[in-house]
């Protein structure tokens, strides 16, 4: 047989795409197995979303060559979407970042100077001095660092154990505060532990499904092609899409519910109300597992203190919750009748009907989905809560195909962001520094004095940069998130913050970003194949990598630079004398020997890493410090998640080796089982027999029932500003765009950001299709062209413009209101007006 | 080049106007078509930038459904006449 080298890929690609189709392909053999390949194959987790698809990832001389759909993934089952498609070119972008950069004049840092190639020792030198002066001015609440929900969980882990118990700073919060922090409330104050209690399995179970402020057909593709697929084979099932605007989700919508910004609220109260009126509810449920309560309303809108919005809120930033009874429970709904739902939504009656009774329906299994339009809302712990009320009135929670379930945005803003303990108010596994026994048990199991975290929450994303601009943070890290372009509010906040003359920025990334070109020092980055790695996604599953490839010229990882950093330090630097008068042991020593030489995380020793096949594979960071420190880090994680005297069970995990030998695992993982629905009896082993359901994470086992009422937005169109603005992502582009920018195929396919109008909407402003406009707000102007066409169709009133292209920063436009609980921005709702450029 | 494996779901009783609609592109070939209505394709073009674009334009064969990427593969030389066996 004589083929041609393009007839043996293209057989290889059908064979692959056969797979995935679940069928074979006749006549023809397996190339592979037939001719062999040059191409080294390895699994790996795709860079992108939360959905967390498996790759294979081809390697040829060092360099990734080829991906394709893992088959054997459980969670995409050899399918890729157009983003997961190109991964391979990510990495190889003509300016990625190779040497650190920082601003000199005359030889030296100046904070006006221009970016100069510094050796590693240089760029630490200035950075330490910086932290240092910093530190001894005024204390450990003025050095800071902003992460990020695509580190891995051993940088997650790193980071925060180096910024909470190395340097005393509860300082350290992620992007996913962006993104999750809403979701991550709502799951605490319901259930007191948090993630989803089901997975994905639930889109093959589910009889119907309801989107919920999420277009998962442009940013979860494949688990939208998983739902596609259960709603053309089985009968009678349904989807419910709502929105402020239409999107490709409605194409398959048998209920499309386009609604006016923020009346979510209301029309989840009715949903509610209409369950109890019919008397639908799970009675039995209802009695056995569940509490009713109310949250303190008139909360504000997590804007600064003098703000008149926040002045005139009567109950600023409170999410006290009061127990009440079934009956004051009704009471309170009642108002939320459906002509009532419908005024206030502006949705047709029928439709928001026929949506209560889909809810009410005892028959019907019901997974309802949400991401940024839940979450990036000022009432966004609110609204998760409601929807969770609506699920908990029917029992239709924890069991397969009956799942409320929130969708995340960053591969891993569950496996580091949240479970590490990247937050500023949190520690690893869910415990939070404002306990004590929280605390005293991070502080025992690192070897650290009592006494060693601070008891306050840190600085939250949005403070940051509130602080950076006041100059009461000074010196400040961030890593593997590009926060310039994503931070609301950026002309008013995030920038004045990064270029105040008292202040010293660090930006570590693969690529000269907004961000790192608003540094004062930029460390170059290896990124995702370039090192091992591990991430966690949506369904709580845990799936490793290898490191497929080295980084080019001088990038290191994230977590080399944390840990490399901490060498800096001398304890004594750091540490007041109590602390150190009870650990003397530790006098003398780093914050490295400390944290990272403690006996724990290093306690592994460089090991030839090799697959099934034996091929060998690099660890840049093992050969640099001279142990497995990715082993050392997740073993000493496990510590919080996995030892007998842990103070919060649910999370446990599965030894190390055990991830890098399956296609991940979703916790809680007993007995090396893991958990595919959580606090029901017979799937979830913390669940006893004869109890049925138990929401464990709670106390007394009982998840809250939460009434809230509807409060409007902090800004809504006016007759200055006439206009709601939206913002969100496209298909093609992952969040900031500093990747997938760099993909030529993905940028030719939506090179330039444009602003989404109605037609009408475009005429009464004299404005033709791809005209150049000027999108306005109380806070900045950007320009951009309009489009009355295309895959997004806006109501009248509403314009929605994505965020990926870093020359319109639409964040100009963006208002800092956040949920006053969980800190987390409104993205998706301010004024503003468009006109003519 | 740039050799792409994919997966398109059809309404099953449209699978065949699919199939049709797919064939006369450039540098496609349908490899099977499955009695569910999914379709087991290739695409070989040229590394020129074009690839996302020509994959979003399956979405507006009528009776398509959802289009899968699962297999890539970029190369710097054309692979013709390269001969591995």
């Amino acid at each position: 047989m004589s083929i041609t080298r393009r007839d043996f890929i293209k057989t290889q690609a059908a064979l692959a795409a056969a797979t995935a189709a679940g069928t074979t392909l006749s006549g023809t053999t397996d190339a592979k197995a037939a001719i062999g390949d040059d191409i080294r194959w390895d699994k790996g987790v795709c860079r992108f979303c939360g959905t967390g698809c498996g790759v294979l990832v081809g390697t040829k001389q060092g360099r990734v060559v080829a991906t394709q759909g893992d088959p054997d993934a459980p969670v995409n089952k050899g399918l890729n979407c157009i983003k997961g498609y190109f991964l391979s070119k990510i990495m190889y972008g003509q300016d990625r970042l190779t040497m650190p950069l920082l601003r000199k004049k005359n030889g030296v840092f100046d904070k006006d100077g221009t970016f100069e190639e510094v050796s590693w020792d240089e760029a630490f030198d200035v950075m330490a001095a910086k932290w240092k002066e910093a530190l001894k001015k005024k204390g450990p609440t003025s050095v800071g660092m902003f992460g990020s929900g695509q580190w891995t969980v051993w940088e997650g882990y790193a980071a925060a154990k180096f910024m909470k118990a190395g340097l005393r700073t509860n300082n350290i919060d992620p992007n996913a505060r962006h993104c999750m922090a809403s979701a991550v409330g709502a799951f605490m104050r319901a259930f007191g532990i948090d993630e989803p209690m089901g997975c994905y399995d639930d889109l093959e179970h589910a009889d119907a499904f309801v989107l919920w402020g999420a277009n998962m057909a442009e940013m979860h593709p494949i688990l939208w092609s998983r739902l596609t697929d259960t709603r053309l084979t089985k009968p009678g099932c349904e989807v419910h899409v709502l929105s402020t605007f239409e999107h490709r989700c409605f194409e398959l919508a048998d209920n499309d519910i386009i609604f006016t910004p923020q009346s979510d609220l209301a029309i989840l109260n009715y949903i509610a109300n209409y369950i109890i009126e019919n008397k639908a509810y799970d009675q039995d449920f209802v009695e056995k597992h569940v509490n009713f309560t109310k949250t303190a309303t008139d909360i504000g809108y997590g804007l600064r203190p003098e703000h008149p919005l926040q002045k005139a809120a009567k109950n600023p930033n409170k999410g006290k919750l009061t127990k009440i009874t079934f009956d004051e429970y009704a009471a309170s709904v009642a108002d939320y009748t459906l002509e009532k739902a419908s005024e206030m939504s502006g949705v047709p009656a029928e439709k928001l009907e026929r949506l209560a009774k889909l809810y009410a329906d005892p028959n019907k299994k019901i997974a309802s989905y949400w991401t940024m339009g839940f979450n990036q809302h000022t009432r966004g712990v609110w609204v998760n809560g409601l929807l969770y009320n609506v699920h908990l009135l029917m029992g239709k929670i924890s069991e397969p195909g009956n799942s409320p379930f929130s969708l995340t945005g960053q591969p891993s803003a569950c496996g580091t962001a949240r479970e590490v303990g990247t937050f500023a108010h949190r520690l690893p596994a869910d415990l939070v520094v404002m306990k004590e026994p929280h605390r005293d048990f991070a502080e025992k199991t690192w070897n650290l004095p009592k006494g060693t975290i601070p008891p306050k929450p840190g600085f939250h994303a949005v403070l940051q940069h509130r602080m950076l601009k006041d100059g009461k943070l000074n010196a400040y890290w961030v890593q593997c998130t590009n926060n310039m372009q994503a931070a609301p509010n950026m002309n008013e906040e995030g920038y004045p913050g990064y270029r105040n003359p008292d202040n010293f920025i660090t930006v570590s990334d693969p690529y000269p970003t907004v961000t790192a070109m608003a540094a004062d020092l930029i460390l170059p980055t290896a990124m995702w194949m370039e090192k091992e790695g591990a991430y966690g996604n949506a369904e709580r599953r845990t799936q490793f990598w290898r490191q497929q490839v080295d980084a080019p010229g001088e990038a290191k990882s994230d977590i080399w630079q944390v840990v490399e950093f901490s060498k800096r330090f001398k304890i004594e630097e750091v540490w007041p004398e109590e602390l150190l008068a009870q650990k003397p042991e530790h006098r003398g020593k780093t914050v490295y020997d400390v944290l990272f030489a403690n006996g724990v995380v290093n306690k592994f020793p460089v090991q030839q890493i090799t697959d099934n096949a034996g091929n060998v594979y690099n660890n840049s960071e093992s050969k640099d410090f001279g142990f497995y420190l990715q082993k050392g880090i997740f073993e000493e994680y496990r510590l919080f998640n996995s030892a007998p005297n842990i103070p919060k069970k649910g999370h446990e995990m599965a030894d190390f080796e055990t991830y890098h030998n399956s296609r991940g695992l979703r916790w809680p993982v007993i007995g090396g089982k893991e958990t595919l629905w959580r606090f029901r009896e017979g799937y979830d082993p913390h669940v006893k027999s004869g109890e049925s359901v138990k929401f464990y994470g709670k106390p007394d086992g009982r998840a809250n029932i939460i009434f809230a009422p509807f409060e409007p937005a902090a800004e809504s169109p006016d007759a200055e500003y006439d206009l709601w603005l939206s913002t969100g992502r496209v298909l093609e582009h992952w969040h900031s765009g500093s990747m997938t920018r760099r993909v030529p195929e993905l940028y030719r396919a939506y090179p330039d950001a444009k602003l989404y109008m109605h037609p009408e909407d475009a005429k009464a402003r004299g404005l033709k299709r791809g005209q150049e406009v000027k999108v306005q707000t109380r806070r900045g102007e950007v320009a951009t062209r309009v489009e009355t066409r295309g895959r997004n169709k806006v109501p009248k009133g509403l314009v929605y413009m994505p965020w990926f292209d870093a020359g319109q920063l639409v964040n100009k436009l963006t208002l800092d209101a956040t949920d006053p609980l969980s800190k987390e921005t409104d993205f998706k709702k301010c004024a503003c007006r468009v006109v003519r450029a | 080049m740039s050799i792409t494996g994919l997966v398109i779901h059809a309404a099953p009783d449209r699978a065949p106007s699919v199939q049709g609609a797919l064939e006369a592109l450039d540098g496609t070939e349908v490899h099977k078509v499955t009695d569910d209505g999914k379709l087991v394709v290739t695409v070989d073009l040229a590394d020129d930038g074009q690839a996302a674009q020509v994959f979003d334009s399956f979405r507006t064969i009528p009776g398509v459904l959802s289009t899968s990427l699962v297999y890539t593969h970029f190369e710097e030389q054309d692979g013709e006449g390269e001969h591995v066996s």
